[in-house]
């Protein structure tokens, strides 16, 4: 028992110990990487709130972050019930197809979209980025609405037709709003699997189209500027902000309800 | 509507109901379903249903009762046959068209939406006033003893309160048939007694035509005026309960429907041979063959002595007792068969197992079924 509890300590800190080096070197006083810092201020924070050349590709990693997540959906989610609902000739190769760019290596991917997107003349482009970072954020977004689909009970669905809703309604009224936490989910992981992508950005996202991971790898190997460990430190943040929010929004319906309840 | 609308209502309901009485309301002809081309789930079934019965589906997991249901709601297509409700094919009116109400074994309300939302819904979906719909769902609410309790989630209610809400919803837009599939199966004894007596008022009020599917057999002799017994995808036999029950014409109605002894009745000459007992005193039916010798083992009681004619009087080995409380089952042979005797505990109470006593029953008692 106490051993096991040893255990789960030290993997803890394995996993959290880079952190525990970059939150605090974040603050630092010193002009290179050192650690322990020497002093504190908040003075690479002011510098990279006032640094174009840091602003810009967070506003890219956003916005392709977005349009990735949104290209994932509009993908997935018909993809997720053809699958679990139909039964068709080549269901499982299909599914296989839907698994690949989780099973093929990132940078067998990233050169294989380096040499087709030259072709198709959308290298260096936000469009390409997201085509590629779409096509990576289907697996696990797949894996995630599928699930819940499976979950999903359907005589919900015959229980709204029997009262009068037609099969377009009825998806409208409670397939959707059912299923709204399952996609929520999907669509955040789709979202921070493109925030978070570095080999494919750094082969084909360029200077125009540069995301923060290729910024920062760009700085790390040009400049060692401190600021990295700022711009890692407020990654980290909105990261695990977004992963605690459904189990934050969770707990505040599950608070509501046991409140009315009482 | 006023009351006394709603009175004048019932009257020509009443009056009307002398009339069609024997009519058929919902009609199921030769119906057919394979859900896989090969084996049949349903395998021919016809069934005259009367406007404002109470009918019910009994018989073993797997016969066929949901199917049968699915395609009288429509969510299955037959592979064969017709539905007819009110002299109307209803095979091409796609589910939500229908009109019928259905309740689900595992109630399926909407969870995102409270009780009277959930109520509301058929009625939102017929673009019936807003008004209105708060109105006739809170009475709908009303009416399964839940007024208070609209504003709650599925997941804040109970099984029971649930099931009451599932209820109401489905049948606040009026339907013209209720289907119920095992609505109680998930709730303990003392709630589905309780919701037994309230779906028969709720039956008893509204007078709608119901058909409620069940493997429960006491629920469905005290809840139905008549059951239809499944098995194996066909209705083996459908009449009043206590026709199923004293007159069954299959031995699987008679060996589902209460407890019971079989013996082998053969015809010789112009009558009744019994295996182990001989010769019966009993009217030969016109059938030629073999036939089963139904005994309920509560015909059965202990001989007294006296006048043996009519009765077949047999010396019996007890090697099991089972107390029940109010009765008590005896297990044991007689003449080389197994029988099972029920006597009331009082006239059992001095008998122990390895006793051998004499049992008897009256002939007349014995049902015969020819055998198939
Ligand atoms: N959706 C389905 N697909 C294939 N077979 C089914 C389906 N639903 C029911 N069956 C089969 O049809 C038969 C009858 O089932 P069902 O109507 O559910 O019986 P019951 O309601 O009397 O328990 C069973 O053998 C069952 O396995
Ligand atoms: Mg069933």
């Amino acid at each position: 028992m106490r051993i096991t509890l040893a255990l789960a300590l030290l993997v803890a800190l394995f996993v959290l110990g880079p952190l525990l080096v970059v939150v605090p070197m974040s603050f630092s006083t010193a002009n290179s990487f050192e650690f322990p810092p020497p002093g504190y201020w908040l003075g690479y924070y002011r510098s990279f709130f006032g640094d174009e050349r840091w602003l810009t590709p967070v506003f890219n990693s956003i916005g392709i972050g977005l349009a990735t997540m949104l290209l994932t959906m509009l993908l997935v989610i018909p993809a997720s019930f053809a699958m679990v609902r139909q039964r068709f000739m080549g269901r499982s190769a299909i599914n296989l197809l839907l698994m690949m760019p989780m099973i093929v290596p990132n940078i067998v991917m990233a050169l294989g979209y380096y040499t087709y997107f030259s072709q198709l003349k959308i290298i260096h482009s936000p469009l390409g980025v997201v085509l590629a970072h779409t096509c990576l954020s289907v697996p696990v977004c797949y894996l995630i609405i599928a699930a819940s689909l499976k979950g999903f009970d359907r005589n919900l669905e015959r229980a709204a037709m029997n009262l009068g809703a037609s099969p377009l309604r009825t998806f409208w009224e409670v397939t959707f709003p059912v299923l709204r936490p399952g996609f929520l989910v999907g669509g955040l992981f789709a979202f921070i699997h493109s925030f978070d992508e570095a080999v494919v950005a750094i082969f084909i996202s360029g200077q125009a189209a540069s995301t923060l991971p290729r910024k920062m790898f760009d700085s790390i190997r040009i400049e060692a500027d401190p600021i990295i460990s700022v711009v890692s430190t407020l990654l980290f943040a909105v990261v695990l902000l977004a992963v605690l929010s459904p189990l934050a929004w969770r707990a505040i319906v599950k608070a509501r309800s046991q409140f009315r309840a009482a | 509507m006023t009351v006394f609308d709603r009175h004048m209502n019932a009257l020509s309901q009443t009056h009307s109901q002398g009339v069609v009485m024997t009519q058929a309301y919902l009609e199921i002809r030769d119906l057919v379903k394979s859900y896989d081309g090969k084996q049949q789930a349903v395998r021919g079934i016809s069934l005259d249903i009367r406007k404002g019965e109470f009918v019910s589906f009994l018989g073993p997991s797997g016969s066929g009762k949901t199917t049968t249901l699915m395609m009288v709601a429509g969510f299955e297509m037959p592979t064969s046959g017709s539905i007819l409700l009110g002299g109307r094919e209803i095979a091409p009116v796609p589910a939500h068209k229908r009109n019928i109400g259905m309740v689900f074994q595992n109630y399926a309300l909407f969870p995102h939406m409270t009780a009277l939302e959930n109520v509301g819904f058929p009625l939102r979906m017929r673009k019936t006033p807003a008004a209105e719909i708060a109105r006739r769902a809170a009475e709908a609410l009303d009416m399964v003893g839940l007024a208070a309790f609209g504003g709650r989630h599925p997941r804040e209610m109970s099984g029971g309160q649930q099931q009451r809400v599932a209820l109401a919803r489905a049948l606040v837009f009026g339907p013209d048939v209720l289907l119920l599939d095992e609505p109680l199966g998930a709730l303990d004894k003392n709630l589905r007694e309780q919701m037994q007596v309230e779906i028969k008022r709720i039956h008893r009020e509204l007078g709608i035509t119901t058909i409620y599917v069940t493997h429960d057999q006491s629920e469905a002799m005290t809840m139905s005026d008549r059951i239809a017994v499944f098995s194996q995808g066909v209705v083996e036999q459908f009449a009043p309960p206590l026709d199923i029950y004293q007159r069954p014409t299959t031995r699987f109605v008679g060996s589902f429907i209460g407890d019971s002894n079989f013996l082998d009745v053969t015809r010789q000459n112009d009558g009744l041979v019994a295996q182990g007992i001989g010769a019966l005193n009993i009217a030969a039916p016109s059938q030629a063959g073999k036939f089963h010798g139904l005994v309920r083992p509560e015909a059965i009681g202990l001989w007294t002595g006296g006048d043996e004619q009519g009765h077949c009087v047999l010396s019996f080995l007890i090697e099991g007792l089972v107390h029940y409380g109010d009765s008590v089952l005896l297990i044991g042979s007689a003449a080389g068969l197994n029988l099972r005797a029920r006597l009331p505990s009082v006239q059992a109470s001095h008998l122990h197992e390895g006793d051998t006593i004499r049992i008897a029953w009256r002939e007349n008692d014995m049902h015969l079924i020819p055998v198939q």
